[in-house]
């Protein structure tokens, strides 16, 4: 029963991993993804892991891949064109590559044999809430709070991309607060091998140390 | 045998359970236009049946009975999936809520917990399924090939997981009062005090942000922008007819009532109703049959304050509804985080 419930859900995976690889469209690629997701966390379920099963589907199945869907909705990505003739040299590579990789997974079942047997009961309570929980906060407290530092990094570091101008065009405003201008983003004549640049509060003032407060502007898209 | 029979059991438990939920789930189709008439001072549907108890199946022939008209450049496949996704996201979450204690089935000895299936993770379980469901209306909107759907699709998504973060973080405090995951055992630690040591009683903030939270995540008025009729036609669902659009409107419904059984299940004690268990004794028939009745009652309070609430409160504007959601209840559920805990801190045999 086990076993049959086993290939059901490793079925699953492979398959949709598969798709997610082969379909051209990327719409139904995420959705594959998402497919691969929830059967890995079948599969944590059948391994006696239901709190890794349900963070799985949490995290990844419901928070990331919804901003994924969320990215390819916004963007309308197209369907994409079959390429031919480009990237050719890398199939004989990837062949090659898999071989090794299944030529590993061989390696390790066959001489491992005895020794997964015999570690494999590892306690009912190992992949339940408590236990994670405790070894979490006891044991792995040092590489789970540098995580949490990591995470709050990358949450500050994209608050602080979004922020930022970025690439002003010359009918960009400049928002007031310090902004360091390359000369070259807003009058291309000047070449990008120039790196000269200016410190401005407001668009006005950038303009004026500029030197192109004077230049027509196209008029105002509304 | 005793597996045939455990099997048999489950069968009949599920088969009572899903009945029960949808007839109600129907009725509140009919509560909902009744009452909102009795608010907007007008009788609403009465015809069908005597005071119109019978208008849910006219209205569900009449869905089986429309065209099925499907949007010529629609993407297909995802087309006919989205309102699968969503329906199956909404009836899934219903198999763990414990709907009544141990009982002893009338005239033998078997005792049946009025729950579908029990585990450990229960209360992630029901979160991890809520944010599947997302997909249904995301994918309805891409697939429809409708701006309006498109727009609708959009808003729902990006309102579910701003309000996603709210509900889960209000849902920490009764963790921390429980010390456990698993609903069946998060009622039963409520039903000290004589069935009514509810948490909402040490966990009141959290309470509150889970009730506006939730309304949100259903999608409901006043936060019902991504079907907002003056803007967006229907929203996401602008290109879904007859049955597939009955699905749509199912699942609405469906997660109408499990937020609301969640609520009872995590603040109003579930199935815990005051002096049930000196009266009748733990374990009888009575005692489970009063229990059960007592929480399907706590659930339709809930429903009939999100009609309540359709019936009273204006639409939030969207970047209202944004600023709401992160900088005024996310952190108040940090807040209520933090009082829970420290009440858990001064009084640690609580």
């Amino acid at each position: 029963m086990l076993v049959l419930l086993f290939i059901l859900f490793a079925g699953m995976a492979i398959g949709c991993a598969l798709a997610v690889v082969a379909q051209r469209n990327p719409l139904y690629s995420a959705i594959s993804l998402i497919g691969v997701f929830i059967s890995l966390a079948c599969l944590y379920v059948m391994l006696a892991a239901p709190f890794i099963a349900a963070v799985q589907v949490i995290v990844y199945a419901g928070a990331i891949m919804v901003l994924v869907v969320f990215v390819i909705m916004l963007l309308n990505v197209e369907e994409e064109e079959r390429r031919r003739g480009r990237l050719k040299f890398l199939l004989p590579l990837a062949i090659g590559l898999s071989a090794v990789l299944i030529a590993e997974v061989v390696f390790i079942l066959v001489s491992m044999q005895a020794p997964l047997v015999a570690s494999a009961p590892a306690g009912p309570a190992v992949g339940l809430t408590h236990s994670v929980g405790s070894a979490l906060f006891t044991q792995y407290l040092l590489p789970f709070e540098i995580t949490s530092i990591l995470i709050l990094m990358a949450i500050v570091g994209a608050m602080t991309l979004a922020r930022r101008g970025g690439l002003l065009s010359a009918t960009a405003r400049i928002v007031p607060g310090a902004a360091h201008l390359p000369l070259s983003l807003i009058d291309p004549a000047v070449g990008h091998e120039s790196t000269e640049g200016v410190e401005a509060e407001t668009t006005a003032e950038a303009e004026r140390l500029l030197g192109i407060d004077n230049v027509s502007r196209p008029p105002k898209r509304n | 045998m005793d597996t045939a029979i455990d099997i048999g059991l489950k069968l009949v438990a599920i088969t009572v359970a899903f009945t029960v939920v949808l007839l109600i789930v129907a009725y509140t189709v009919l509560a909902e236009r009744r009452v909102l008439g009795f608010i907007q001072g007008r009788l609403g549907p009465n015809r069908v049946g005597p005071g119109g108890m019978l208008q849910p199946f006219a209205d569900l022939l009449k869905f089986i009975l429309k065209e099925d008209i499907v949007p010529d450049k629609s993407t297909r496949f995802i087309y006919f999936l989205a309102p699968v996704i969503a329906t199956m996201a909404a009836l899934m979450t219903m198999i763990v809520y414990p709907f009544g204690p141990e009982t002893r089935i009338p005239f033998t000895d078997y005792s049946l917990p009025l729950t579908i299936a029990r585990f450990d993770v229960g209360l992630l379980y029901v979160l991890g399924i809520t944010s599947i469901g997302v997909y249904g209306i995301m994918l309805a909107g891409w697939s429809s090939n409708n701006k309006y759907s498109l727009m609708g699709g959009l808003r729902a998504s990006s309102q579910m997981i701003s309000y996603e973060l709210a509900l889960g973080l209000s849902l920490i405090g009764v963790i921390l009062l429980a010390g456990t995951l698993d609903l069946g055992q998060i009622v039963e630690n409520q039903s000290g005090w004589h069935g009514m040591r509810w948490f909402i009683f040490f966990h009141p903030l959290g309470f509150v942000v889970y009730l506006i939270a939730a309304i949100a995540e259903t999608n409901r008025v006043p936060f019902d922008l991504p079907e907002a009729e003056t803007e967006l036609v229907a929203g996401f669902h602008t290109e879904y007819s007859a049955m597939k659009f009955a699905l749509f409107f199912l699942a609405e419904y469906i997660n109408m009532f499990t937020v609301s059984m969640l609520a009872t299940t995590l603040f109003l004690g579930g199935w815990n109703v005051p002096f049930a268990e000196d009266i009748f004794g733990r374990g009888t028939f009575l005692f489970g049959l009063v229990s059960a009745i007592g929480f399907i009652l706590k659930v339709i309070f809930f429903l009939f304050l999100y009609i309540w609430l359709r019936g009273t409160l204006p639409r939030f504007r969207f970047d209202q509804l944004m600023n709401f959601g992160w900088k005024v209840l996310l952190p108040f559920a940090l807040f209520s985080i933090f009082l829970t805990a420290t009440l858990i801190f001064l009084f640690p045999g609580l």
